[in-house]
């Protein structure tokens, strides 16, 4: 009995130590895994941090604004780049409209990048005959958005033999779509300068 | 005795060396290359090439080379996969500035090995044409996602060798002064300095950022429907290529709301000629060496234009004229190149020749035989780095336009063998790439296929 025991302890034991979160690292001396919000400064073209700073001003403005009453339907429109640079605004979008969805303050309409692809379900489910009836997804039944959100980046960039200096200016709007009118708005100003 | 010992050695060592790349002339080598190709036998170019790389270790430019070659030829996945093994190459290249600049530089920088037994690592607008000719081959067979990675390598590329250049240019006006080279190109006697100095290579913002790759990235994203990211490509190009207005409609045109029917945006590239070649000519300079200023002629690198394609600036679709506009000069950028390169050159060339000069003379005073060895040995090394990627198209022109999908009928001009080409259109977005050498055409891709008129005839012209 006592020996049952101490197995059984035993077999716990063997069994939480392999549940501790110390899995073991292989190779890699130069490679390492860093904080992804940390704050990044590696060159002063528009980097993660912009990205992440951006996107949680926008969010917490709007959510604060009180004008997501009961989680209306939002669709997202692309962010106009103005700038010179490649930045993935869509990106941006992406965050701003995952952290909205994560606190339940917004739903959103399908974007215009998505679009094909609920319309091409939609067809396949009911066009195709392929599904089981009481299954398939109805036609005229996609909910439409009561606001847009549409903005755009800008940027200004000046050089010196020593100096350089980019200033980023992001702006967003939500516009009632029944109305036209803007509900809210704001903007985020970034600058980074460089000295060489 | 000792002495004796290092002379054979050093003789030895000049015989044995002979095999090596310093004496290796690419210039000629690629010259047999490329008329293979501009007479149509890219199988007879691609042996060449073969022959003239046995070695086991491959460089850069063997693949840079196989890569332009096999894509004439049509092989676009066996292109694809010798450019791979490039990229891989310019890849390390770009990890290991990265992470230490300052060693890169240094090392670039030694004055000790002359440039031409450096490993070759490829010209910075190499770098960038790569991967978008890399784009295209994927482009040619309507892999538009695969493109985009090629895209976002490039120009993130671009940005990585902006920031080392910047870096090495400050360095090498620190280094001059120091070593008290005052030399510019402007003052070497004889040199075509009028080549360098022409208004396409000054009018160039530098070497690398090419408007064709800028355009070719949004033509990329706005197919891909990411107007956001489009938008910089067609801006980028704008503004490398200021009052071309194919460009400036591009940027407005993204902003209109999307043209409705079944007709497709067709991006048609047209890609002539090929780089040019690197020569050596030799420049005598005054240099102080022991306390005396000895006349000692240098070796420095020029440009030659490659005469193989006429230039033009039309084509036909279905018979009707369809002007095309430049957006890309190969033969521009490797002289910018060269032109941002000199100064570098003249003073690694310089204190390379003094500090062999110094110890020639020392060596002459002691035992004149060693001497002679040792200015013989300098004599066969010295000479300007010729390598080159050479098959790169030199021009590139583009036309957009919308065609209805279908087959429709692109010809050239007959001073360029007046071939046609059959073209499918059967995408909302397509690219439709040719290469024109000599006056053959060459098309990859499943959309099209080509009409050589009298092949004999096209071949015949050229002897």
């Amino acid at each position: 009995m006592m020996f049952a025991r101490f197995s059984l302890l035993a077999v716990v034991v063997a069994l939480a130590s392999g549940c501790a979160n110390n899995s073991p690292v292989l190779g890699g001396k130069n490679i390492g895994y860093g904080d992804s919000k940390a704050v990044e400064l590696v060159t002063n073209e528009f980097g993660s941090t912009d990205l992440q700073m951006i996107a949680e001003s926008m969010t917490r403005s709007l959510a604060q604004s009180g004008i997501l009453q009961g989680r209306p339907v939002v669709q997202v429109y692309d962010v106009k780049n103005k700038t010179s640079e490649y930045i993935d605004t869509r990106e941006i979008t992406t965050s701003i409209k995952t952290q909205l969805m994560k606190t339940g303050t917004a739903r959103f309409a399908s974007d215009n990048n998505q679009m094909q692809s609920q319309v091409d379900q939609l067809k396949l489910q009911n066009q195709s005959g392929l599904y089981k009836k009481n299954t398939v997804a109805k036609t005229g039944n996609m909910i439409a958005a009561k606001y847009r959100l549409e903005g755009s980046i800008s940027s200004i960039v000046k050089r010196s033999s020593d100096y350089k200096d980019v200033f980023y200016k992001f702006s967003l709007q939500l516009i009632d779509v029944e109305s036209g009118l803007a509900e809210w708005m704001d903007e985020k100003e970034i600058r980074k300068t460089t000295e060489r | 005795m000792a002495s004796r010992v290092l002379t054979v050695a050093t003789l030895c060592a000049i015989v044995q060396l002979t095999g090596c790349a310093a004496f290796r002339s690419y210039d000629s080598e690629l010259q047999e290359t490329n008329q293979q190709l501009a007479s149509g036998n890219v199988d007879a170019a691609l042996a060449l090439l073969e022959k003239n790389n046995k070695g086991e270790d491959k460089d850069l430019l063997y693949y840079f080379e196989k890569g332009e070659l096999l894509r004439s030829k049509g092989d676009l996945s066996g292109s694809q996969d010798a450019w791979r093994e490039a990229d891989s190459v310019v890849f390390k290249w770009e990890e290991s500035v990265k992470l230490d600049t300052a060693k890169y530089l240094s090392q670039f920088g030694s004055y000790l090995v002359n440039d031409k037994v450096r490993r070759y690592e490829g010209y910075d607008y190499e770098k960038v044409m790569l991967t978008t000719q890399m784009a295209l081959n994927l482009l040619a067979q309507n892999d538009f996602d695969g493109a985009r990675t090629e895209i976002k390598k490039t120009h993130e590329r671009e940005a990585v060798i902006a920031e080392l250049r910047d870096k090495e240019y400050l360095k090498r006006e620190e280094e001059a002064e120091k070593e008290g080279v005052k030399t510019e190109y402007k003052d070497l006697q004889g040199y075509p300095v009028a080549a360098l100095d022409a208004p396409e290579v000054v009018g160039l913002k530098n070497s690398y950022q090419s408007a064709f790759s800028h355009y070719l990235s949004g033509y990329v994203y706005e197919a891909l429907g990411e107007k956001g990211l489009a938008a910089p490509g067609y801006r980028k190009a704008a503004e490398l290529r200021p009052n071309t207005a194919l460009l400036e409609r591009a940027l407005l045109d993204l902003d209109k709301p999307a043209a409705k029917g079944a007709d497709s945006d067709v991006l048609i590239v047209v890609q002539s000629g090929l780089a040019p070649a690197r020569d050596s000519v030799r420049i005598p300079l005054p240099l102080p060496i022991s306390g005396n200023l000895v006349i000692t002629p240098l070796s420095f690198p020029i440009i030659k234009e490659d005469t193989s394609t006429a230039h033009f600036s039309e084509i036909y679709l279905n018979d009707k004229t369809l002007s095309l506009t430049a957006l890309n000069s190969t033969t521009a950028m490797s002289r910018r190149a060269l032109r941002d390169d000199m100064p570098g050159i003249i003073l690694r060339t310089s204190v390379r020749a003094i500090t062999r000069g110094v110890a020639q003379k020392q060596l002459n005073d002691v035992n004149p035989l060693a001497g002679l060895a040792v200015g013989i040995a300098s004599a066969v090394t010295e000479g300007a780095d010729t390598r080159t990627w050479r098959t790169l198209p030199d021009d590139t022109l583009v036309a957009r336009v919308r065609l209805a999908q279908g087959e429709h009928q692109l010809s050239l001009p007959s001073n360029l063998g007046g071939s046609k080409i059959a073209v499918k259109i059967d995408r909302p977005y397509q690219v439709v790439a040719l290469r024109v050498v000599g006056n053959r055409v060459y098309a990859g891709g499943p959309a099209l296929q080509v009409t050589q008129p009298a092949p004999a005839a096209a071949v015949a012209s050229l002897k």
